[in-house]
């Protein structure tokens, strides 16, 4: 009977995991016929297959691990799906932000051009649920590849800035998937299957370190951690707000961390020298993704460093082995999923009120945007880690889980210290930069010419308050509920070191909130004053302001700050821009060759034609 | 629910520490008077200072900027410090009732009223308050990882336990943590770093009187600025208690060893005091060098001298 029951109940989830699938990809092949025109139609179409696929998904959670191989399909091993608590978690989380920037764009792009974004949207949604159940190495990859197919067509080409960061993306993540092949052929030869779930083997001889290696090159390249990260902040520049929220700034991370979780504690078994690796990777994606960030001008490239800069959080919990590092490294990926694409929203809201990108040109926008000013503050303290809300929850976690790693024996638990020391000072740097975001965009001194910008439309402001209400409600019930209830089940349970009494203290804030309202009112707040600004008796001028975007010069001056910065603009630091001028340079060399002489051609005919017969022989 | 709210209003909370700390900004300004030569106020100043603010002077409001956040940031920031407090404080009386905050988490609240500032003078649009409020962040910057450093350190002479309970109760069972080379390093470094969380001069860059007329401050006045003089009072227990904790194997209440605790606590204060009236004002560059390079350097070298059992 009980045998009976799982079957059915294996069944139901496995036809509400295809059916999910197939709707959106159907939905989305099916609206690629209608024209962009009705787009508002499309918009709601998509909406309402986004939420019946979320509905089924969220119909998956805690079915408990299954593995099974859809029959209508028929081709057997290839095809093999998983659902374990792992992949609910992600479809959830993958659902719920689909429908909320569904709901966002639905406004924010009239006016805007970009070729069927409703039907790249569905299929990106698609693909991403198919990755996160798939168990077939190349049914995931397959999956996979698509999702860097669809955010190339995501962005708007506007002009000819924006085609080179599509470009630029495409090859990249492009790049690393043919990577990630390399690393499934050579598991493949290693365990002879190709099912995720039935591979475990250690990384001690050196191919095994080279799989080990090539399948972590595409989790670091979707997520975007160093050195493959420099697609991000280029994206975020040029992309449309909703396309960064949708995939750097959630669906990315949430699927590149999911299978680095996946290759982290089932495929492989690390070995200390690669935990070393992965813990200098990670403290380094977190300070110069930051350092870059403190110096950038432009809010939505801001944003994009920053959605850098944390996944080295992420990996950093993945990477210390523990129970709770791994449960702080989810926690914190959902979290950054959450306030990241919540500021990337925010920046949206900015953009579609007033049409400019630089923080020089904004200012004071707080009075007369106070809905978006207020879900930006709380993503923006969430992101710098200000207790009570979840960035922090998450953080607190990870500092506890390197404190601990510190007791073990090891050359990288002997460093604790370092990996713990540049934690934090990520964040505190994460912290000035959000005063530069933040004060910069909302507070200071408003210009004339943004007197008459309005709030965004409801439709635009609800997504972003419900994800602020998320935020704040993932910190406040972080130890009690929010941990013990989604991380818990996928990692085992684990008892917290440190103490933090999120919930109580939450509520001492609420209390100090409502005393301070008590005390302005008391005291009269009617008769309160206002003012003009003293400035030691000057007049305010426009140049005797100080803007935010100048607050961080001081770094620059010192000298190996100025030299790093300088080389960074001039592009040393990217990997793409690296191997573009490497591919160039051989490509010359190749070149010399074409001499356009008859019998230079055909003496390299014939060596080659030597060459292969002494390999064939 | 009540007795959590009584810690936190009262005792060890706002009202003990807030009275505490401002009899010890009081014998810090005595203290400095007795330096320049001067008389001193009486003992009661701090409290006819904020009371004079809180009721009688006029508060007035920015007319650009943000004023709601304007007046919500000393709120926050008085809650950051007192929340704080409340978690230094609970250890040292010794007091367990399963309402504990550890260092991570203590390490983390003491940055809430600098954030505070900052966010409090960029909504008020003065040009002086941004660059007091610049100066404010990048010396946050500064002082943080070395700050945690000496956390960490101490995290390491306590053999990985991070909970202010057991790391004065390891001190109390052997001997202060102060007692080797590395404790008195990190005691060195840990001074500095409080001399800049409180905006103590050399550090002082932020509010520079002279200079840019108390700059994060310049635009307040009233209540709101009576809130912030209650934090800088708290602050001012909270820290070198926290240091006392931290290196100086707390505080023990029993007869005589009270006047050990009271000692320990105004000696920390008075090495405050006499290194500010001892210092001029550093340039916001040279703090950021003093404590990124310096002062990381001692600490890092006291952990490696507390890694070998020195």
């Amino acid at each position: 009977m009980s045998e009976l029951i799982n079957l059915i109940s294996a069944n139901a989830a496995m036809a509400k995991t295809e059916y999910a699938i197939i709707i959106t990809l159907a939905a989305g092949l099916v609206l690629f016929v209608i024209p962009d025109r009705a787009r508002t139609f499309k918009g709601i179409t998509a909406l309402t297959v986004a939420v019946a696929a979320a509905i089924l998904t969220a119909g998956l959670y805690s079915s408990g691990p299954q593995r099974f191989i859809p029959e209508l399909w028929n081709a057997g091993k290839y095809l093999s799906l998983r659902i374990d608590n792992l992949s609910t978690l992600i479809l959830f989380f993958v659902s719920l932000f689909s429908v909320l920037i569904l709901l966002y764009s639905i406004v924010y792009l009239k006016g805007r051009i970009i070729k069927n974004f409703y039907s790249w949207f569905l299929l990106t949604l698609g693909c991403s649920y198919g990755a996160a159940v798939a168990d077939n190495l190349l049914l995931f990859l397959t999956f996979w590849g698509i999702l860097g197919l669809t955010l190339y067509k995501l962005i708007e080409a506007k002009n000819e800035e924006s085609s080179a960061t599509a470009k630029k993306s495409l090859i990249l993540i492009g790049a690393s998937d043919s990577i990630m092949i390399i690393g499934i052929a050579i598991l493949w030869r290693l365990s002879g299957t190709l099912n995720m779930s039935e591979i475990q083997i250690s990384t001690g001889s050196p191919l095994t370190a080279v799989a080990f290696l090539a399948l972590l090159a595409g989790s670091f390249t979707k997520a975007g951690a160093f050195p493959f990260h420099t697609w991000v902040p280029d994206y975020a520049m040029n992309a449309p707000a909703v396309s960064s929220a949708y995939l750097p700034a959630s669906l990315d991370k949430l699927l590149g961390i999911y299978f680095l979780a996946r290759i982290l504690n089932g495929m492989f078994i690390t070995g200390e020298w690669l935990t070393l690796l992965l813990l200098i990777l990670g403290v380094s994606t977190i300070i110069t993704a930051v350092m870059m960030a403190l110096i950038q001008h432009d809010y939505k490239k801001l944003l994009g460093y920053h959605a850098v800069s944390q996944v080295g959080y992420m990996v950093l919990g993945m990477s210390l082995g523990s129970v709770i590092g791994v449960a702080a490294g989810l926690f914190h990926m959902i979290n950054h999923a959450l306030y990241k694409s919540g500021l990337f929203l925010s920046a949206g809201a900015i953009e579609f009120r007033t049409g400019k990108s630089q923080i020089d040109d904004l200012g004071g926008l707080s009075r007369t945007m106070p809905v978006t000013f207020a879900a930006a503050l709380v993503f923006a303290m969430s992101i710098s880690g200000i207790p009570p809300l979840n960035g922090f929850a998450s953080k607190w976690m990870i500092y506890q889980a390197i404190i601990d790693f510190g007791s073990g024996a090891g050359l990288a638990n002997k460093l604790w210290v370092v990996w713990l020391g540049l934690a934090v000072l990520g964040s505190a740097l994460t912290l000035a930069s959000f005063i530069k975001f933040i004060g910069g965009v909302f507070l200071g001194r408003r210009r004339n010419e943004l007197d008459k910008v309005k709030e965004v439309p409801a439709l635009m402001w609800i997504p972003l308050s419900l994800l602020a209400l998320t935020c704040i409600a993932f910190g406040v019930f972080a130890t009690k509920v929010v941990v013990p209830g989604l991380f818990m089940p996928v990692t085992g349970t684990f008892a917290f070191t440190g103490f933090w009494n999120s919930g109580l203290v939450s509520l001492l804030v609420i209390v100090s909130i409502l005393a301070g309202a008590l005390i302005y009112l008391a005291t009269g707040i009617k008769k309160f004053r206002t003012s003009d600004s003293f400035i030691g008796g000057e007049k305010f001028h426009e140049q005797t302001a100080y803007p935010t975007p100048e607050f961080y010069k001081t770094f620059g001056e010192f000298r190996f700050l100025s030299a790093m910065y300088r080389k960074a603009n001039e592009k040393w630091f990217d990997i793409y821009d690296l191997s573009r001028q490497a591919v160039l340079w051989f490509s010359h060399k190749l070149s010399l060759g074409h001499t356009g002489i008859l019998s230079g051609y055909i003496i390299w005919v014939l060596a080659g034609l030597a060459i292969l017969l002494l390999i064939m022989i | 629910m009540a007795v959590y709210l009584f810690y936190f209003l009262v005792f060890p909370g706002l009202i003990f520490a807030a009275v505490t700390g401002a009899f010890l900004s009081w014998f810090d300004r005595k203290i400095t008077a007795r330096v320049q030569f001067r008389k001193g106020p009486p003992l009661l100043q701090p409290f006819y200072d904020f009371f004079k603010l809180l009721l009688v002077k006029e508060t007035i409001l920015p007319k650009q900027g943000s004023p709601f956040i304007f007046l919500a940031a000393p709120v926050f920031a008085l809650f950051g410090a007192t929340m704080s407090a409340v978690f230094i404080l609970l250890p040292l009386f010794n007091i367990k009732s399963g309402f504990s905050g550890d260092l991570l988490v203590i390490f983390y609240l003491l940055t809430i009223p600098s954030f505070s500032y900052v966010a409090g003078s960029l909504a008020s649009g003065n040009p002086l308050a941004s660059v007091g409020g610049s100066r404010e962040m990048k010396l946050i910057i500064s002082y943080e990882m070395t700050f945690l450093l000496v956390i960490a350190g101490v995290i390491m002479k306590s053999s990985q336990n991070f909970d202010l309970y057991s790391v004065i109760s390891a001190q109390q069972v052997s001997s202060p943590f102060i007692g080797s080379i590395s404790g008195v390093l990190l005691f060195i470094v840990a001074v500095f770093c409080i001399q800049a969380k409180l905006g103590l001069v050399p550090f002082d860059m932020a509010e520079a009187e002279t200079e840019i007329n108390s700059g994060a401050f310049i635009e307040y006045s009233g209540v709101p600025y009576a809130l912030i003089k209650l934090t800088k009072y708290i602050m001012f227990l909270a820290l070198p208690a926290f240091l006392t904790g931290l290196l100086l194997n707390g505080f023990n209440l029993h007869g005589i060893n009270i006047l050990w605790a009271v000692l320990k606590l105004t000696g920390v204060v008075l090495l405050l005091t006499l290194i500010r009236n001892t210092n001029p004002r550093l340039k916001i560059k040279q703090a950021v060098s003093f404590f990124m390079i310096w002062m990381n350097l001692i600490a890092v070298i006291a952990i490696v001298l507390a890694y070998f059992g020195y």
